[in-house]
């Protein structure tokens, strides 16, 4: 179970008892201090400077909705990439390199926030902040502050989901067992719905919930 | 020279086990900078291996270099998707056009192996139509060489990785040494669904054994393919032609960063590579000089080698490196299943289908594409999820759901273009080097593949069952950039990977490539330059031998 609170009509508490980080010590050394690493105390902010760490985590808990602790320390980990400069390798032609691209995205979402608002955008109130950024996406690939928004959006997220989706607690939420090295897997197929077939592994634990599919929302 | 390990004892070499051989690595010969080595091979992914592999055993004397290290997979991979992103090539690289590629993670990769270090495994065959689609089908171009040329070298290379898989009914009919490995419930899904639709699917051809082969263990299926197989269960150069190169006595010369090829004025011949290790500047001499270094670092290293003699870069006095590069349309469509179908158990590569790769009459577009599963996990299924305008609680909400969704990827074959290319950014590199500008704009052939690959694959899943589909724009496999061609007018180097412009220099990785298929490349790349090495040590028609200098055969010193 998630330590992540997520309440169940959101998608929360669907693998009761799961525990990814129970498993640990079946798996290799390096691949377990590289996880366990994320696990405690995040790496100081060295990127970001003055009001822009307030308005980063404003936007990252805005993406992955982390609106109470504890929390994945999106920031914190998105920060320590920029600032090692490790990024995908590529940016677009006319758009500056990563690390600019968010501080100049930064500001703008302020100055969204002060038209939107009177406010930056880590003061204006979640609802705002929701309703800003959502403008952004709907956007598509119109210019937003001079960039189509859609680059940008994907600058955002591209970073935020790969913190967050790198973490225990995230793969807690999801079901996901995490490293599998050198155990592997030895009970492959579809596990289908009510117990015709059961395809987990001991460790893994079935949804609790298997008709929660988004679409069918409240269906659970 | 029947049996594989007669050939190319690399998986013998390999400990039982996980694991390299430390031995050999700390045994590996050293040549000096200024010893002039028979060749230097500039890369040591698909295309270099592979040659210094077979140059090596010919007696040659080689220096492989590669810009990333010499990996150990015990200790510098890990079963982690966040914690692999050193597996990629992430030096800078600026993407435009009005399609712009993203690189990175998904398209290449650095370090001894190369992108095959974290490439999904599948190893299919081009068709023999591959060769002939102008004349066929008024489209791209016709390659210098045939499919026949290339099949015995894919039937040794499918032998060496190994590669595991159904008789294979598409293209060539052919079959393979290991037979298939079980399929996941990702496989399940898609063979189901295909089977509803009435559309063949084959289970392989994915370059892991199912069971031993030499020492490397049999597939664990934790499905960490695209992370390095810490393993030593799926083929990448690192483990099935490094070893064996390595006991013929040619050298890996890991952390080289070649940044220009130098070729003495007056004979018009290539002299050897300036290169960067560790922050000194070097020069290696040699008397042949091989490119291998991917479809975007070869045409960059040609264009940052211009001298006075090639004003416009090495090899480019027609205007053609760089251009004609190609990616495949690589549509993921995922259908959402009340079953768990956990598709981050056994390797992504599982099941795929060719019926849909050769030109259909009856459509408006020419040439195809192919069908495979794909399992990202969930970093990879996040931006999936994120493409469709999910965030926040939407987002969170979607992937709680990641159990139940299966996922397959078209392979589309996109067309030769001379505008989609390589050229010099303004920008440059840590070592002060202009970085690789990569345009890609698609023409309206490239675009309908795209959307009929998607719609085939909903039918597919939706015929398994599922009651939502979605799908994502991805692109994959880069190749060509300095393609073969019947003459200097139509191609930077020859059938046999030799460049018109310089007579020691050849280019054998997917950068030779004139067009691309609906296959994934790597088993072709490897065919290509496996080809290239045999004519150039066979001496056989075309033979070279007249035109270079004789190398000095030392004995091996395996
Ligand atoms: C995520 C992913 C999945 C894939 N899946 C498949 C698949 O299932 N099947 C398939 O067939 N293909 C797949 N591919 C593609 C396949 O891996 C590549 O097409 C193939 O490896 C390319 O071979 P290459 O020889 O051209 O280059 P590479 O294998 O990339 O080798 C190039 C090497 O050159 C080195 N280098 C570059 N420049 C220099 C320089 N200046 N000096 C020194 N060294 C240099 C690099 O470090 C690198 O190691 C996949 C690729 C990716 C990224
Ligand atoms: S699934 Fe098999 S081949 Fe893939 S990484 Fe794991 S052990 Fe290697």
């Amino acid at each position: 179970m998630s330590r992540l609170p997520l309440d169940p009509s959101a998608g929360g508490g669907r693998f009761p008892g799961f525990d990814v980080m129970a498993q640990s010590k079946h798996w290799d050394e390096v691949t377990t201090s590289v996880v366990v690493s994320r696990l405690g105390m995040p790496p100081d902010i060295r990127f970001f400077r003055g009001t822009e760490e307030a308005t980063a985590s404003a936007l990252c808990d805005q993406l992955l909705d982390q609106q109470k602790p504890p929390r994945v320390p999106v920031v914190n980990m998105v920060d320590a990439r920029l600032a090692d400069e490790q990024t995908d390798g590529w940016h677009y032609d006319g758009m500056a390199p990563d690390g600019q691209s968010w501080r100049d995205s930064l500001a703008a979402l302020d100055e969204d926030a002060m038209a939107h608002s009177g406010c930056t955008f880590a003061e204006a109130p979640w609802e705002a902040q929701s309703a800003i950024l959502q403008a952004v996406l709907d956007l598509g690939s119109k210019p937003w502050h001079g960039t189509p928004a859609a680059r940008i959006w994907s600058l955002w997220t591209r970073y935020a989901c790969t913190a967050f989706y790198s973490h225990p607690w995230a793969w807690d939420e999801i079901g996901f067992p995490g490293p599998a090295y050198p155990r592997g897997y030895k009970n492959l197929g579809v596990n289908e719905p009510g117990g015709k077939t059961n395809r987990l592994e001991p460790f893994e634990v079935a949804d609790a919930r298997p008709a929660q599919d988004p679409l069918r929302k409240g269906n659970s | 020279m029947n049996s594989v390990r007669d050939r190319n004892e690399s998986a013998w070499l390999l400990p039982a086990g996980p694991g390299i051989n430390h031995r050999l690595r700390a045994d590996m010969r050293h040549f000096d900078d200024e010893e002039e080595v028979d060749v230097v091979i500039i890369g040591c992914g698909a295309g270099g291996s592979t040659m210094a592999q077979r140059l090596a055993r010919a007696g040659w004397s080689v220096v492989a270099m590669d810009a990333g290290p010499f990996w150990d997979p015990d200790k510098d991979w890990v079963s982690d998707e966040a914690g692999s992103h050193h597996l990629y090539w992430t030096e800078p690289r600026v993407i435009g056009g009005a399609d712009p590629v993203p690189l990175g993670s998904n398209n290449s990769g650095r370090g001894v192996g190369g992108s095959m270090v974290h490439y999904a495994g599948y190893a299919p065959r081009f068709h023999p139509s591959d060769f002939r689609i102008h004349s066929a089908d008024g489209v791209g171009t016709d390659w210098p060489i045939e499919y026949t040329d290339l099949k015995p070298y894919y039937t040794e290379i499918e032998e060496e990785l190994p590669v595991s898989g159904q008789d294979w009914p598409w293209g060539d009919p052919h079959s393979y040494s290991y037979s298939p490995n079980p399929v996941s419930g990702n496989g399940d899904m898609f063979l189901r669904g295909a089977l509803a639709c009435g559309i063949t699917a084959k289970v392989g051809p994915v370059a892991i054994a199912n069971g031993r082969f030499g020492n490397r263990p049999h597939c664990i299926y934790r499905g960490f393919c695209l992370q390095g197989c810490k393993v030593n269960a799926k083929a990448s150069p690192l483990i099935t032609h490094i070893p064996d190169a390595l006991a013929h006595g040619a050298e890996v010369r890991a952390d080289s960063m070649v940044t220009r090829i130098e070729v003495d004025e007056r004979t018009g011949k290539a002299t050897g590579v300036h290169y960067n290790r560790r922050g000194s500047q070097r020069f290696q001499r040699a008397r042949m000089v091989v490119v291998a270094g991917y479809s975007i670092e070869t045409p960059r290293l040609l264009l940052n080698s211009a001298s006075a003699r090639f004003p416009d870069g090495l090899c480019n006095d027609f205007d053609l490196v760089g251009r004609y590069l190609m990616v495949q349309g690589a549509p993921q469509t995922a259908g959402r299943f009340d079953g768990e179908v956990r598709m981050y158990k056994a390797p992504p590569p599982e099941v795929s289908t060719e019926e849909f790769y050769e030109t259909d009459p009856t459509k408006p577009y020419k040439r195809g594409f192919s069908i495979q599963t794909v399992s990202p996990l969930p970093i990879t299924w996040a931006e999936h999820v994120a493409a469709q305008g999910h965030w926040g609680a939407g987002l969170r909400q979607y992937m709680s759901d990641y159990v139940h969704w299966s996922c397959l990827g078209a392979l589309c074959e996109f067309l030769p273009l001379p505008e989609n290319r390589v050229v010099l950014s303004s920008e440059k590199d840590r070592h002060g080097l202009p970085v690789a500008q990569f345009n890609y704009s698609q023409c309206d052939n490239d675009k309908a593949l795209m959307r009929a690959a998607q719609s085939v694959m909903e039918d597919i899943l939706q015929a398994a069952g599922a009651d939502e589909v979605i799908t994502i724009d991805r692109y994959a496999h880069l190749v060509g950039g300095a393609r073969m061609g019947a003459d200097e007018h139509s191609g930077v180097v020859d059938g046999d990977c030799r460049s018109f412009a310089v007579p020691n220099l050849y280019i054998t990785d997917g950068s030779v490539l004139p067009t691309e298929g609906s296959a994934n490349p790597a088993l072709t790349i490897m065919a290509i330059a496996a080809r290239a090495a045999d004519r150039l040590t066979a001496g056989g028609a075309g033979s070279t031998a007249d035109r270079l200098p004789v190398p000095v055969r030392r004995g091996a010193t395996g």
